[in-house]
């Protein structure tokens, strides 16, 4: 079960607060997207009013084409994997990956094997009569996962499922995530404030920042050829260049700036002389922080590849090339 | 490992003036009164005869056994309807009441806990006599022509002991409903529960912890006071710690008086027996 | 469903401070009887509980208990859960259980217990022994509320503190006890309030010098009279002032 989902002119606020502003936004049927974000951006409110959680103070949501924004949660096609997963803890997980079912009236036998299965796809079906307080913290994820997929929904919601989880255990659950989701088909709404998750495993990514959608395209094309100052900056470590060196007058609210591994001794773009402060070794590339030798002063972060590092003090001709135009207003 | 012994034996110096209290002033009193209440009474003189007799008495004479009997139907009665009248309240206030009003709403449904027990009782008796407010309003309003008698019946213990116990209620069931995510009841509905099964099935089983605790103090709170049904359920049927008194203030048989002490106990026992799988007393 | 959870509220709180206004409205009313109609004000009945010097000797009574076992329970109770909260000692579950215990029995059986136990060693009911009484009730209530208080943050902080060179008893009153502060105060208040309140220990444990509940409860036997609705009402006030203060000192403190 798959479905498209489209938001249009979304609004939402909090008393005088604006948590959401104008969202128009395009979900294809059977895509990973990911809305991501700092905390406080409005990533949560905007999958709280998919799942029917709020309604939105102004603005349309449309899932399969039909208008959802007066349906409640439990009409909705729809399912949400929360952030503390809220696993009945008086059920078992079989009970609980069931409850959907039970709710749309499937008799126990059938529910029950039908809960085993989902089980099964997350690898727990040996564990089905446990209670959630037994489970390890990767574990009860992936019921939760299971409990919300177990109805068939059209568009799987998840907020922050992997927040809670340590960094190794995260990076195996963003693959497996990816996995399923391209097995069942299922549209996925993923909400996190991790560039690294979000590349990962979206197909598509909606850069949010203070109730805005920011830039929504692949992940290519958000790290590569970023819209605005805060989405690049947000994807990954950004050199701001002076605008003196691109040899051509700004427009308003433009700047440009490049990623440290477009920085290097050679490039389109010549950034004068620069002084090697310090630098780390990563296994693939040197991460330098040079210091403009002119009166600025300055500070720009490289990626040099393995073998060409200056001397720590050395002075060398630093050159950007790939420069990125970005609006620093939505 | 020697420092850890030395460790153990400071941490055992801290504890034992308290235990050594509970022993002196607790334990070595119930033992007293095991014993005693395997004596009897010779004119005014307590025999210790190692019998029980006492006991046999307590569940032969027809006024000692009806007491027992009389206690536990107050008290379950007391029980049942707390729970259904304090669940709803502390649903209101944790889920309907704004956010920053809650800690008010708690605290102005359990100000009336900051009476004196004796004179929230008295009060009681003031409300639901003859004269009192409820009668002579019931009677202007024309529902009654004349006052029906509620003072010095069960039923005047019963409300008595409800308004303190929803009030001791509220707080337990509420204090569990607001440690809930709101997640839960989301779930439920996403998954596709209306609100009756969302409360069946989730809400009311999570708050079971609170209503089993708030339960089983009432149970010992109740079946153990004296005050209550002394002021407002008078004197035509009396519960065990009225029998209790009476034994001590008659006729001063401390042995009859521990025997029945000891089957309320064993009654409050079997209490906590019943619930302790959902109770966590170090909440309290 | 919003209204219907209104009044709801409403009607349940009409019940719970239905016999508390009662109580305070009659005890300023004018005629010898606290019952409608009301024929007020009047503060006289305040003047003759104030002027009645049996009733504010007991008054005193109970603030001496009050406070004075309400301090042998927090200090014997705090004691305990730094003992049983710092390391496991072998059979801790059963003294934590021990210690508990008499929360879970009435408080009847308790006074009837040290009764005998008095009566046997020839001791006289006294406010002593009503003190002593009082500790037994409160003593399992400090300790929870202190041992549930005690957690890992505040190991540590001991830990650092006997690190750098804290003997014991400076831990326990330069760390632990500052840690603790708002459950220290949150256990006496209520410690205090409890015993201040309490009937039947009191009842059975004093014989000439008696506590407020005993001496409002010898009152009652004369029947009804707004002098005991002033009296409770002054209670209630003292309890009330008490509240709030736990409410501003303790809670508002540990917020910021």
């Amino acid at each position: 079960m798959t479905a498209n989902v489209s938001l249009q002119s979304v609004s939402h606020s909090f008393g005088s607060f604006q948590a959401l502003n104008d969202i128009n936004l395009e979900f294809s049927a059977g895509e990973f997207v990911v809305l991501l974000g700092p905390s406080g951006c409005g990533k949560s409110t905007l999958l709280f009013i998919l799942g029917g959680f709020l309604t939105p103070t102004s603005g349309q949501v449309l899932i399969g084409g039909r208008d959802m924004s007066r349906v409640a949660a439990k009409d909705r096609p729809t399912t949400t994997v929360f952030q503390d997963y809220a696993l009945f803890p008086h059920m078992t997980l079989r009970d609980n990956v069931a409850f959907g079912l039970r709710m749309r009236g499937l008799g126990k036998a059938k529910r029950c094997l039908k809960a085993d299965e989902i089980l099964d796809l997350v690898g727990l079906v040996d564990k089905a009569s446990r209670k959630p307080h037994e489970l390890s913290g990767g574990q009860r994820q992936r019921v939760a996962l299971a409990r919300a997929l177990a109805v068939e929904p059209e568009v799987l919601l998840l907020d922050e499922p992997l927040g809670a989880l340590d960094l190794k255990l995260r990076r195996q659950m963003q693959e497996e995530l990816k996995a399923i989701q391209r097995k069942i088909g299922t549209t996925f709404v993923h909400v996190t404030h991790d560039q690294e998750e979000a590349m990962a495993i979206a197909d598509r990514i909606a850069v949010m920042n203070h109730g805005k959608v920011e830039h929504a395209a692949p992940p290519e094309e958000v790290y590569l050829r970023p819209k605005t100052l805060f989405s690049a900056n947000f994807m990954g470590d950004l050199n701001m260049i002076p605008e003196r060196f691109m040899g051509r007058p700004a427009g308003a609210n433009i700047v440009h700036a490049a990623r440290p591994e477009n920085i290097g001794t050679s490039g389109d773009i010549s950034l004068g002389d620069a002084t090697l402060e310090d630098a780390a070794f990563f296994g693939t590339y040197h991460r330098c922080h040079f210091r403009a030798a002119d009166a600025d002063r300055t500070a720009y972060v490289a990626h040099l590849p393995v073998g060409a590092l200056p001397q720590i003090g050395e002075a060398v001709p630093l050159y950007a090339s790939k420069p990125l135009t970005l609006g620093t207003e939505v | 490992m020697t420092m850890e012994r030395q460790e153990k034996q400071r941490s055992f110096g801290f504890v034992a003036p308290a235990l050594i209290w509970t022993c002196a002033f607790f334990i070595v009193p119930f033992v007293v009164m095991l014993l005693l209440s395997l004596a009897h009474l010779e004119g005014r003189e307590i025999v210790q005869s190692f019998d029980l007799g006492n006991y046999v008495k307590i569940f032969t004479e027809p006024s000692l056994l009806k007491g027992i009997f009389v206690s536990l139907e107050i008290t379950l009665t007391v029980t049942v309807i707390s729970v259904l009248l304090a669940w709803p309240l502390a649903w209101i206030i944790a889920t309907q009441v704004p956010e920053r009003y809650q800690r008010l709403a708690i605290m102005l449904a359990v100000l009336p806990f900051w009476t004196s027990y004796v004179v929230r009782s008295y009060a009681w008796a003031l409300v639901l006599g003859q004269n009192g407010v409820v009668m002579q309003s019931l009677i202007g309003i024309g529902i009654l022509d004349e006052p029906i008698q509620i003072m010095a019946t069960r039923g005047a213990t019963v409300i008595g002991f409800v308004h303190f116990f929803v009030m001791l209620l509220t707080l337990t069931i509420y204090s569990n409903l607001i440690q809930l995510s709101p997640n839960y009841a989301r779930a439920a509905a996403d998954l596709g529960a209306n609100g009756w099964n969302t409360f069946r099935l989730v809400i009311l089983p999570l708050t079971l912890p609170g209503i089993m605790t708030g339960a089983f103090l009432t149970f010992v709170l109740c079946i153990g006071d004296y005050i209550t049904p002394q002021i407002l359920g008078g004197n035509n049927e009396l519960t065990m710690p009225q029998l209790i008194m009476l034994q001590l203030g008659r006729r001063g048989d401390f042995p009859m008086a521990s025997a029945l002490s000891v089957v309320l106990m064993v009654l409050v026992t079997l209490a906590y027996a019943a619930s302790s799988r959902w109770l966590k007393m170090e909440r309290v | 469903m919003r209204a219907l959870g209104w009044a709801y509220m409403t009607a349940i709180f009409i019940f719970i401070f239905l016999p508390v206004v009662v109580l305070v409205l009659f005890s300023f009313q004018d005629s010898r009887l606290p019952v409608p109609p009301f024929d007020g004000p009047t503060l006289k009945w305040y003047a003759e509980v104030l002027a009645d010097r049996g009733m504010m000797e007991a008054l005193r009574n109970s603030l001496v208990v009050a406070l004075i076992s309400a301090s042998a329970a927090l200090l014997l109770g705090f004691f305990a859960a730094q003992g049983l909260a710092r390391v496991r000692l072998p059979g801790s579950i059963l003294m934590r259980g021990l210690l508990i215990a008499p929360m879970t029995v009435s408080y009847l059986i308790i006074a009837l217990g040290l009764l005998t136990v008095f009566n046997t060693l020839g001791f006289r009911p006294s406010l002593w022994t009503t003190g002593i009484g009082h500790v037994v009730i409160n003593l399992p209530l400090c300790f929870a509320i202190l041992f549930a208080a005690m957690g890992d943050h505040q190991k540590n902080a001991e830990r650092a503190a006997r690190d750098l060179g804290a003997s014991d008893m400076q831990v326990l009153f330069l760390v632990t006890a500052p840690m603790l502060k708002p459950a220290l105060l949150a256990a006496f208040f209520l410690s205090v309030t409890f015993s201040w309140d309490e009937f039947i220990i009191a009842f059975l444990l004093t014989r000439f010098d008696v506590t407020l509940p005993v001496e409002i409860w010898s009152m009652l036997r004369s029947g009804l009279s707004p002098a005991t609705n002033a009296i409770g009402s002054l209670v209630f006030l003292v309890s009330i002032v008490i509240l709030i203060l736990l409410e501003l000192i303790v809670f508002r403190k540990s917020k910021s």
